[in-house]
Formats: structure tokens, sequence, C-alpha cells
């Protein structure tokens, strides 16, 4: 991972999006990571659009905020479509979940599809845990944090009762992350 | 007689800054005595005021912690005081304006919260420290620096107003009737909830030279005949009873 | 004089993910504080919100009043009463607080107040932040007075400086406030907690005045109510017992003095500050707060492209760092400095600083991104 990562994970409001870059932020804290977080606040919240930015980095970060996204974890084509202008001009990568988003071509930043939605459905019989299995997916694809960090800060940050099938939801993203890396590598 | 109470008054004060024929030098025998008999340790006693003349009563007097606050604000020290020291007995002492004009707010939240806090409200129905403005207290028609054609506004009733707000006790005696006001001042003393006192007090000075009571002694004399017991004034005309002031001990019934 | 000793951390050792907000209610339990009263008002509630909480644990009080003032008082009152006490608010509840604030400071009472500033005046922007408020730390009371003044600039310093702001008050006798920001205040990041801290102990001597000292330091020791020190305390003039003095002009004119003096002549003591990039530096940006985040951030990336820029970031905005800045004004660089305000501080810098000072302001509610004080930079390197 090279020194500072600008995510953001942007969806629209009930996909948990906020609770996916809360543990993403906690997890690579528990990496021994400098994080800063910030999400949609104010009347943004109520809206459509729900978004959690993070910035992991190996040293202490200087300047808290977005200036522009290194990783894009895009949860709606309204989500995707709002936030390609934002994307940094080198290196950028965008993670969508392939149900719900069909990409355009971009010069600049490679893309990849998980199927967050679709194999929370099949999998898991809950559409509600595919913030979980993007999640992981993404912790896999980006090297932003470990699984085992993100299984801790799962148990600090859950609702009890969602505890179980986001654990399932955690394994099966990072299953579907490292299926997708190997036929990257395969392709490369 | 007032030698007893020497052991409640700072040594180095000599005298009590009051004018001739004020009421607050009646109303602090009367608190003293009250704590005499009490035998309340002053060392345990936090004597807390505002701004003006009755918050003199106790600062720098009364030989306990005393706290002499911002105008107004007398219950809000003293309820950051009481709350992070228990074991204080709190004492609030001080006037009418202090207490429920500009700090009138203070006065209702902590009677609904019922705070333990003894709130004694010398209560001389004008701004006497500033020259003798109106107050919230002041009688319908009183002439005073700021209503020269008489006070077009009723006054307060500070019982049944902090009663509504949640109080469990208040009382409302004269100077002129020393016994009974130190007899509520005891019983408010040994509540454990917010007790309010309400101790009317004579100001000739500002009052009285403007209301026709050319003289303290008048001034006492008047008070005497307006206040009534609360017996008398079930029997009383109530056209009659509204030129008179209740007095007696109020609470929920 | 005071004594310090090392105690444990109220939370265990470790990195945690707070809010600037939550950071200063930590702040505060774990340098003992034990008394919090305030009244809702945005961006500061969390602060109260984490207190109401946190007291539980610890067994303190927490209370909720009826208005900012009934707060600062109660918080006067319960600092007599021997508790570390605090309050939290923003701008329009900063203003209801000042006259009490001038009582803190003339009754000498250690006490905290946190101000997550907003962007004013009068009810303004309530969600969106500024830095309007320094001016009023200094001079909000009426009459002639000094107060410690800090400014945070991430999460960990909303601890760090919260708990040096309750040693600084019990030290000094003087209300002092974290005068932070509502991009620091609901700003979220990793901040650690180490093992244990420093804290200052009240100094307390049986029969001593509290309201004079021969002492260098000038600061007298501080009884409890309830101690049988038989204390009277007074907003009034007053002489070394607290006695009411109002008609000696001697006993103002030494009260006054002394107060004024115990924090400007230990104000080498008090003022901290940090610098990057200083020594060959043609332009030094002097920022504080948020804006020194931004301010950091261009400062390293004209670095990168070989610019020489500094940066002083101002720790303690009062007292002020006069000696620091007139050093640096000798020196004959350009001083560029950013701030959500109309150019409070830029005005303190002009008058030590004998080089050119570039004022550059921002009042719309937002924060000052790094690209803007690059730019700048660039036009005037």
């Amino acid at each position: 991972m090279s020194n500072v990562k600008q995510v953001r994970l942007i969806g629209f409001g009930g996909q948990g999006v906020v609770l996916a870059g809360t543990i993403l932020a906690h997890s690579a804290i528990k990496d021994g990571r400098w994080v800063a977080g910030s999400s949609a606040y104010g009347a943004q919240a109520r809206g459509g659009t729900a978004r959690y930015d993070v910035i992991v980095a190996e040293d202490q970060i200087k300047f808290p905020h977005m200036i522009s996204t290194d990783i894009l974890i895009a949860f709606s084509q309204k989500a995707y479509d709002e936030s390609l202008g934002q994307l940094s001009q080198e290196n950028a990568l965008v993670i969508y979940d392939d149900l719900l988003v069909k990409p355009i071509t971009l010069d600049k930043a490679d893309q990849i599809g998980v199927p967050a939605t679709d194999r929370a459905i099949k999998d898991l019989g809950n559409k509600q845990a595919a913030n979980m299995v993007m999640l992981a997916a993404a912790a896999v694809l980006t090297g932003l944090t470990s699984q085992t960090s993100l299984v801790k800060a799962l148990e600090e940050n859950s609702a009890a009762r969602f505890l179980e099938i986001n654990r399932k939801a955690l394994a099966l993203g990072q299953e579907i992350g490292l299926n997708i890396k190997k036929n990257i590598n395969r392709k490369e | 007689m007032a030698r007893d109470l020497d052991a409640y008054l700072r040594q180095e004060v000599k005298s009590t800054p009051f004018c001739p024929g004020c009421g607050h030098g009646i109303l602090m025998n009367i608190i003293l005595r009250a704590i005499a008999d009490l035998q309340l340790d002053m060392k345990n006693i936090l004597f807390v005021s505002g701004i003006g003349c009755a918050a003199w009563i106790p600062s720098p007097h009364f030989n306990g912690d005393t706290l002499h606050t911002l105008h107004g604000r007398a219950i809000a020290f003293a309820t950051g005081a009481k709350m992070a020291n228990p074991k204080l007995k709190v004492i609030v002492i001080s006037g009418d304006g202090d207490l429920t004009s500009i700090g009138g707010n203070h006065l209702i939240h902590a009677a609904r919260r019922n705070t333990n806090l003894t709130v004694i409200c010398a209560n001389n129905m004008i701004y006497g420290m500033t020259g003798g403005q109106v107050a919230s207290t002041s009688p319908l028609g009183a002439v005073t620096a700021t209503t020269g054609e008489g006070n077009p506004y009723q006054p307060f009733d500070l019982c049944r107003l902090v009663l509504g707000a949640g109080a469990e006790y208040a009382a409302r005696f004269s100077v002129t009737q020393p016994l009974v006001l130190m007899a509520a001042i005891k019983k408010a003393l040994n509540m454990e909830t917010f007790t309010f006192i309400e101790a009317l007090s004579p100001c000739p000075t500002q009052f009285g030279r403007r209301n026709q009571a050319d003289s303290s002694v008048q001034m006492l004399k008047a008070l005497m005949q307006d206040c009534v017991t609360r017996e008398q004034a079930a029997k009383m005309d109530k056209v009659v009873l509204k030129t008179k002031i209740i007095t007696g001990e109020f609470s929920h019934e | 004089m005071n004594d310090t000793n090392e105690i444990n951390s109220a939370l265990s050792p470790g990195s945690y993910f707070f809010t600037g907000n939550e950071a200063a209610a930590e702040g505060a339990i774990a340098a003992g504080c034990r008394y919090y009263a305030g009244y809702p008002i945005t961006p500061s509630s969390e602060i109260m919100e984490r207190m109401s909480q946190r007291l539980r644990d610890v067994s303190g009080v927490f209370m909720q009043m009826e208005d900012e003032i009934a707060s600062i008082c109660s918080v006067v009152g319960a600092s007599w009463s021997g508790a570390k006490s605090m309050t939290a608010t923003s701008g329009p509840g900063f203003s209801l607080m000042q006259e009490a604030i001038g009582y803190g400071v003339f009754t000498e009472t250690p006490l905290v107040i946190v101000d997550i500033q907003r962007a004013g005046p009068c009810t303004g922007q309530a969600t969106k932040v500024g830095s309007g408020d320094l001016m009023q730390a200094k001079w909000g009371s009426h009459g002639d007075y000094q107060i410690i003044a800090l400014s945070p600039w991430s999460v960990q310093e909303m601890y760090d400086q919260t708990i040096d702001a309750f040693n600084l008050s019990e030290q000094y006798r003087v209300p002092v406030f974290v005068m932070s920001d509502e991009a620091v205040g609901h700003l979220r990041e990793r901040m650690d907690i180490s093992p244990t801290l420093r804290v200052t102990n009240r100094y307390k001597k049986s029969g001593a005045a509290p309201f004079g000292t021969e002492e260098k330091d000038g600061v007298p020791p501080m009884p409890s109510f309830g101690e049988g020190e038989n204390i009277t305390v007074t907003g009034s003039t007053h002489n070394e017992f607290g006695v009411r003095k109002t008609d000696d002009p001697n006993v103002q004119e030494k009260l006054v003095g002394r107060l004024n003096h115990k924090i400007l002549n230990n104000r080498e003591e008090i003022v901290q500050s940090e610098s990057y990039y200083m020594d060959d530096a043609d332009v030094i940006v002097i920022a504080y707060g948020f804006t020194a985040r931004s301010a950091f951030f261009a400062v390293d990336q004209l670095r990168k492209t070989g610019k020489k820029a500094g940066l002083l970031r101002l720790k303690t905005i009062w007292p002020f760092a006069d000696k620091l800045i007139t050093e640096i004004g000798r020196k004959g660089k350009k001083l560029f400095v950013p701030e959500m305000n109309s150019g409070q501080v830029y005005g303190e810098i002009r008058k030590y600083a004998d080089c050119e000072v570039i004022p550059y302001h921002q009042t719309n509610g937002r924060i000052i991104h790094p690209k803007d004080i690059m730019q700048h930079i660039e036009r005037i390197l």
C-alpha cells in the first residue's frame, strides 16, 4: 500500500455504507495505520446518498479530508456516476457492485466489479449483508486492511443480532476478493 | 442579647451596610438565630448571594463560607457548589430583583429539579441599591424612579410561582413577624429539598419615601397592617383582600 | 506551588477512533474533571452527551442546566466546592457566558471552557466552521484581564489540550479555553492514549490568604468550601482575604495588576508552538486550529516541488507568542496568515513582526482548502 489512500464508500441510505466505512476505519487502526474518517453531515445524510470517506495512511495524516478519491467503492449507479469526477488523476481504483452499477469506460482508472449484492442474496439470503461482502472483497483487492482486523472491528461495531450474518458476509467477501485477484493475476 | 450571635459573625466586620430602617438587619438576625437554634455547624454551611442590598446580608458578614456572585446568578452558582459537594448546607440569600427578575429562570429551574437549596428572598419590592426602580415584585400603582405615575403591572406572587415550578415548600412572612418567619426558616433548613422563603423587608430609603411612608416606623407599621395570615384572609372581603399581603406557609394542597 | 503527579489514563491505553468532541470529553475525564454543566448547542453538543455518560462511570456530576449562563456559573460554584469543573459551548452560548468568565478570572477560579467555534456573528451558520471567537476569548468580558486559550488541530490534541487546560487552570487559577472549531470537533481520526498522564493538583495551604500572595508566580493557594476556612469569595474588588474593598484604589490596582502579571510574567512557560520546514523558508505560514492542517499539507506539497515554504503552528493563542513572532520578524521573512475570521491573529502578528505580513481571510463557513494556501504562497514566493 502506498503511503496515503483516500477511500470513498458511497451508495444510498440504508445500504450500510457508513457502517462499512466505520468498520474499515477501525480495522485499519487495528493494523497500526493512521486513519481519518468523515461521513456526510447535515441534510445530505437524510437525502438519498450516503457517503463515508476514509483516509488510511502509514504515517500521521496531514490533511484529514479527501482531496481526490484514490479508491472509490460504489454501491449504486447514482453514487458511481456522481463520484467519478473526484477520482485522482493517477492510480485510481473503482470497485463497484456489479448488480447495481453499469460501469462506463474510464481511461485513467482501473475498475473491478464485485458481485456483493448478488452473492449476499444467493449465498446468505440477505441483501443487507452486501455492505460487508463488499468491504471484505475491497480489503483483499486494495490491501487497505487485514481480514483479521476486519473481523475484530466488526465485533466491536456491529449490533449483536447482526453479528453472525455479518461475520459470514466478511468471509464470503474475502473469498470473492481472493478469486477476483487470482483471475486478475492470471490475466496479467 | 445580640452578643450570643457573635460567633456567627466575622469579627473583622464591625457594622452592617444597611440604611436606617432597612429590614435586612432584622432578617440577618432571624437567619442566624434559626441557624443557632438548630445548632447547625457554620463550617458546613455555604451562603450564596447575588448582587444588591440583600446580597450583603451574608457576604462578608457571616462566619462561614460565603460566595457573593453575579447579579441574578446566585442559584446557578449554588447549584454547582451543592452538586459538587452534597455535604454542604447551601443557603441562598438575595433580593427580589436578583432572584426573581434577572435570575427568575434559575429560580424556577432549581425548584423544578428540587435541588436541595434553601432560598431566602429578601423582598423589598424595589431595586434599592440602584436607586429605587420598579421591580417585578413592586405593587400595582407603586411610585418608583421608573414609574412616576405608578407601576402599571401586577407583581409576581413568588410563593405561587415556585410552587408552580415544583417546589415542595414555600413560605411568606414579613420581618415584622419575626417568630413565625424564623420558624419557617428553621423548617426549610430541616428539609432536604428545594425550599423557598419570601421575607418581606421594608426599604424606607427607596420605596417608603416615594410612597407616602415618611418614616421607617411608619413603613414598619404599614407592613404590619398589610400582612394578614391565611386564616384571616379566608374570612376577608375580596376587595379589601386585594390591598393585603397574605402571609403563611404554602405547599401543594 | 502546585504538585503534579502521574496517574493512569481513564481509558485503557491504545488507539481509538474518536471525534474531536469525544476526545475533549475523554481528556476531561482523564484530567480529573468531576463536574460538567452545559446547555445543548451545535456543534459542541456531543461533548455534553459524552460527559453525561462518562461522569457516571467516575462518580462525577453532570448537570444539563437551563442555559449557558447557569452552566458556567454552576461550574464556578463546583470548582470552589473542590471539583475540577468544565463546560463546553459554541458561538451564542460563548457570548452568554462572558460575564461569568470575568467572575472566574476575578475570583481566580480554575475551570475549563471548550468552545467549538462556528461561523458567526449571531446565529450565523450554526453547523459550519469558523474561528471568530478568539478576540472574544481574550476580551469578551468587561474590564482588563488575562486568560489562557489553546488551539487544537487534531483529535489527538483535543484530548491532550483538554488535559493541558485543566492543568494550566489549576496551576494559574484562571479559566482556560480550548478554542477549537467545528472542523476539529467533528473530525474523526485515530488518537492514541498512553498508559499514564500528568495532572496538576490544586495548591492548598490552610489559613493562607486565598486572594493574595508574595510568591513569585503570583498564584495564591485555593481552599474549598466546607473545609472550615471561612472563605469569602466575591466578584467585587477584594483584599487578599476576599473582603470587599471597593473604595480603595490601591487594592484594585494591586489585584488587577497581579491577575494580569500572573499570566503575562509566566507566558514563556505557557506559550507553545510547533514549526515545520522553518529554517530556510522564504515564506512562513502562521496558522492554528484546523487551518494549520490545511497549511501543513500545503507546505509539505510545496516542499516536494522545491518551494521554500514553512509553517509555524500556534498551539497557544493567549497569551500571545509575542517573543517568537518578534524573532521571526527580525529574520525578514514573509509571513502568510490564513484564518477563518477577518484577521484576528493577523492583527496580533502585525504588532510584533517587523516584516511583511500577508493576511488571508475566509469567513464563508468552509474550511480553508490546502489548494488555496498553495496558490497564495506560490504567488507570494
